[in-house]
């Protein structure tokens, strides 16, 4: 099942998103641009501020090393110096995790960083903040008896498949250029590319095919992540527009 | 330093004009809470509280620990709440606003100080294991009454929560997965909630569950915890105007009236919960407590 | 703009197809809000919205209708008074930005005698004359060549109503913008209204009462995006409350 995702839903954030899929669900929240304090301001670009609250408690080093890789795939993607010596205060908030998240023995950060990716840039568009393009992740798992790599599993299809070799994330940007990739276990090269090459299929519409204004007709794949966005935004921009058809 | 931003002087004027004809911008009577939301998550123990904009996410979660060797017989409890920018730019994670520390320090009154939570039922084994249970707060959206919708969602929290079954063999206890023993609901003894008051024209005009908008107004708050049955948990009042001893005697008589409404809606939500949960009357017959008499809650 | 509206999201290169077809060559096309050019003929977009297209100004533009306002030379706000320093006052537009530099001298009949004062937190209804982004905002509340205020100036009273900036956007932009709770209103009520562009609304109507319903009916109209028909219950049920 594709993920589920509400817009704009927060009154005080600028730009808000609650994003659920597989059991993981994150609230996100966009402040921004706003004033920046002189001690992080940077001359030629907005300064950008993630941070990553979990479920259970207030952070860890996990959390920070999360927040870390996030700070970096964004920053490539917002036109961050067209609002020089502003703050971009992006928060994610941890509202569940599956029962299942503990147990299936692979990183639960991995496990964890598409989603909040995903979720990070949905609060972005609802904030309307100036982006270059979008970014859409994912995750993988190669189970130890099958070479054939997963996409985005179920926790409990994790369960079911364990042990796992490995788990890999990707990103990648609108125009298929890869932005992210965090592996863990063990994999040969033909199977990172095999995981890397199902990745783009998943995250980015196939080329060249469908132009502007044709791919909102149809829905293409159900899994495919762009087209799941597109029709977010479509939703979104129908309830902004829902007073000109009206009576 | 980011700070809140103010209200200008003509909502100032305005809201206060209108206070004075009798009149809350939403239309609410000065003793009317907004409407309230309250769900449950899929997991035990979430809690998600919307009050009018206001909304506040609560969690409990265990762990097992071993007690302070000064409270040999009891649990651990521990509530935390701490503001993100979620909530409001002006909120800096790791630099506590006075609202973050008074908030905290009301509701470890509230709740915990005042027994709401028989933490000697934690005890695994004296002086050597108990169970830790940690309350955490977020707060998601802030339109004010920060303080009565986070103690809302904390209690509910609490009585929504199920703790794994535990066996003792000697010195040796076995947690039991959800798997092996449905879980047991925590033993709350009673329930407090906070009623905020936000009093205004030297104490002439007492309003209930101010917004953001009236509490940047206002003279001074007083906010009352009890429970249903009037027992006074604590009364606290920070800075602003005097007031007079009457006036927390009357605040004392509405927010009775005030919390036993709460409870009541809380207790139907709980059980509206529990029943979606037993399809088909299941959890009576897996239910542990069959086996344990679970003393009724008297609060 | 139909319900079919092109939807687009950022980093999308739009085909010269979709882009107005001028009426005069000799025009250049204006590229507004969420629309870059890269050159030299690429022209992507920076937000998700709908693609707006006016043929007439050989104009093309991205409409949405969230998060914060961003200034933008021309447009009308109300701002809050911070503080006063010797040659202006400093306003905030949006709360939590850098402040804007609203003149001593830039109102009505202003010298440097007879200069307004303005008290902390007090609300100006002000034109922005100057967003560039390596320099901080500058606001005027009179017309540079009139020298009249032109309704700017400060907002004495009243209450301000938060509005989605959409909202603003169709109150300032007269018919096209199907709002007609206002003129339905003014039939049986006396009220006075101003509009700025970063989402507040400001409204007098000489009592709390009259106020209120005029601010509530606006922001119901924002909330529940009501057409013309939605709008008229609206009307209906405020003047039956007078």
């Amino acid at each position: 099942m594709g993920p589920q995702a509400v817009l704009s839903h927060l009154h005080r954030a600028d730009g808000s998103a609650t994003y659920a899929q597989n059991g993981y669900s994150i609230i996100g929240s966009v402040n921004g641009p706003i004033e920046v304090l002189r001690r992080d301001e940077l001359p030629e670009e907005a300064t950008i501020e993630v941070n990553i609250r979990p479920a259970i408690g207030v952070g860890s080093p996990k959390e920070r090393h999360l927040e870390t890789l996030i700070h970096n795939t964004l920053r490539s993607i917002i036109l961050t110096r067209s609002i020089p010596r502003t703050l971009l205060q992006i928060t994610l908030q941890v509202r569940s995790l599956p029962e299942e998240d503990a147990s299936t023995g692979v990183s639960t950060s991995l496990t964890l960083l598409p989603h909040l990716l995903n979720t990070a840039l949905l609060s972005l568009l609802s904030a309307s903040i100036p982006l270059s393009t979008i970014v859409t992740s994912v995750l993988l798992a190669i189970p130890a008896n099958t070479s054939t790599p997963v996409c985005s599993p179920d926790p409990k299809e994790l369960l079911r498949a364990k042990p796992i070799r490995s788990i890999h994330v990707f990103a990648f940007s609108g125009d298929r250029r890869l932005l992210l990739n965090e592996s863990d276990g063990t994999f040969s090269y033909d199977e990172w590319e095999e995981a890397c090459e199902l990745a783009e299929d998943v995250c980015c519409k196939e080329e060249g095919g469908v132009g502007l204004g044709e791919g909102m007709e149809v829905d293409g794949p159900q899994d495919n992540m762009e087209s799941w966005l597109r029709d977010v935004v479509k939703r979104k921009v129908e309830q902004e527009q829902r007073w000109r058809t009206a009576d | 330093m980011p700070r809140e931003a103010e209200v200008s002087v003509n909502e100032r004027a305005f809201i206060l004009e209108a206070l004075q004809e009798n009149i809350r911008l939403d239309g609410r009577a000065f003793d009317a809470f907004r409407s309230l939301e309250l769900r449950f998550g899929d997991e035990y123990g979430v809690a998600d509280v919307q009050l009018g904009k206001t909304r506040v996410i609560a969690r409990i979660s265990v762990d097992v620990t071993v007690p302070p060797p000064e409270r040999k017989f009891d649990g651990v409890f521990q509530i935390v709440a701490e503001f993100s920018p979620m909530a409001s730019p002006a909120f800096e994670i790791g630099r506590p606003t006075d609202a973050e520390v008074i908030l905290s320090r009301i509701l470890e009154k509230a709740i915990r100080r005042s027994n709401a939570l028989d933490t000697e039922s934690l005890c695994i084994i004296a002086g050597l294991k108990c169970f830790a249970l940690r309350a955490d707060v977020h707060i998601i959206d802030h339109d004010g009454g920060l303080i009565d919708a986070s103690c809302i969602a904390v209690m509910a929290a609490l009585q929504h929560f199920r703790r794994p079954d535990v066996v003792v063999e000697g010195e040796k206890a076995t947690i039991l997965s959800v798997r092996e023993r449905e879980p047991i609901p925590l033993s709350i003894l009673h329930q407090p909630l906070c009623v905020t008051f936000s009093y205004y024209e030297e104490e002439e005009i007492f309003l209930v569950d101010a917004n953001l908008a009236e509490e940047q107004v206002r003279q001074g708050e007083v906010i009352v915890t009890m429970n249903r049955h009037g027992e006074v948990c604590q009364v606290a009042k920070y800075g602003g105007a005097t007031i007079d001893p009457l006036a927390i005697l009357n605040c004392n008589n509405i927010a009775l009236q005030k919390v036993k409404d709460l409870s009541k809606l809380i207790q139907k939500r709980l059980e509206e919960d529990a029943k979606q949960r037993d399809v088909g009357g299941l959890l009576a017959e897996l239910s542990a407590e069959n086996e344990r008499p679970m003393e009724p809650p008297v609060g | 703009m139909s319900a079919s509206a092109i939807v687009v999201l950022p980093g999308d290169e739009i085909p010269s197809a979709q882009l107005p077809k001028p009426t005069n060559k000799k025009k250049t096309l204006t590229l507004g809000p969420g629309l870059r050019h890269i050159p030299p003929e690429t022209i992507t977009t920076t937000i998700a919205g709908a693609l707006v297209t006016d043929a007439r100004k050989n104009a093309a533009w991205i409409e949405y209708n969230s998060g914060r306002y961003m200034p933008s030379v021309g447009d009308l706000i109300i701002a809050t008074v911070n503080n006063s320093t010797g040659e202006a006052f400093n306003c905030f537009i949006t709360p939590n930005t850098p402040q804007a530099a609203l003149p001593h001298l830039a109102f009505e009949g202003a010298t440097r005698k007879t200069r307004p004062v303005l008290p902390p937190n007090s609300l100006v209804y002000a034109r922005i004359t100057n967003s560039g982004r390596d320099s901080i905002p500058e606001v005027t509340c009179v017309d540079s060549s009139t020298g009249k205020s032109e309704g700017l100036g400060p907002l004495k009273g009243g209450m301000v109503f938060k509005i989605s900036l959409g909202m603003a956007r169709r109150l300032l932009s007269g018919r096209k913008g199907g709002v007609t709770v206002l003129e339905g209103l003014s039939e049986k009520m006396g009220f006075e209204v101003a509009v700025g562009r970063n989402g507040v609304l400001w409204v007098d109507g000489g009592s709390v009462k009259t106020t209120l319903a005029v601010g509530k009916a606006i922001q119901e109209v924002d909330e529940q995006a009501l057409g013309e028909k939605g709008q008229k219950k609206v009307v209906d049920k405020v003047l039956r409350g007078v």
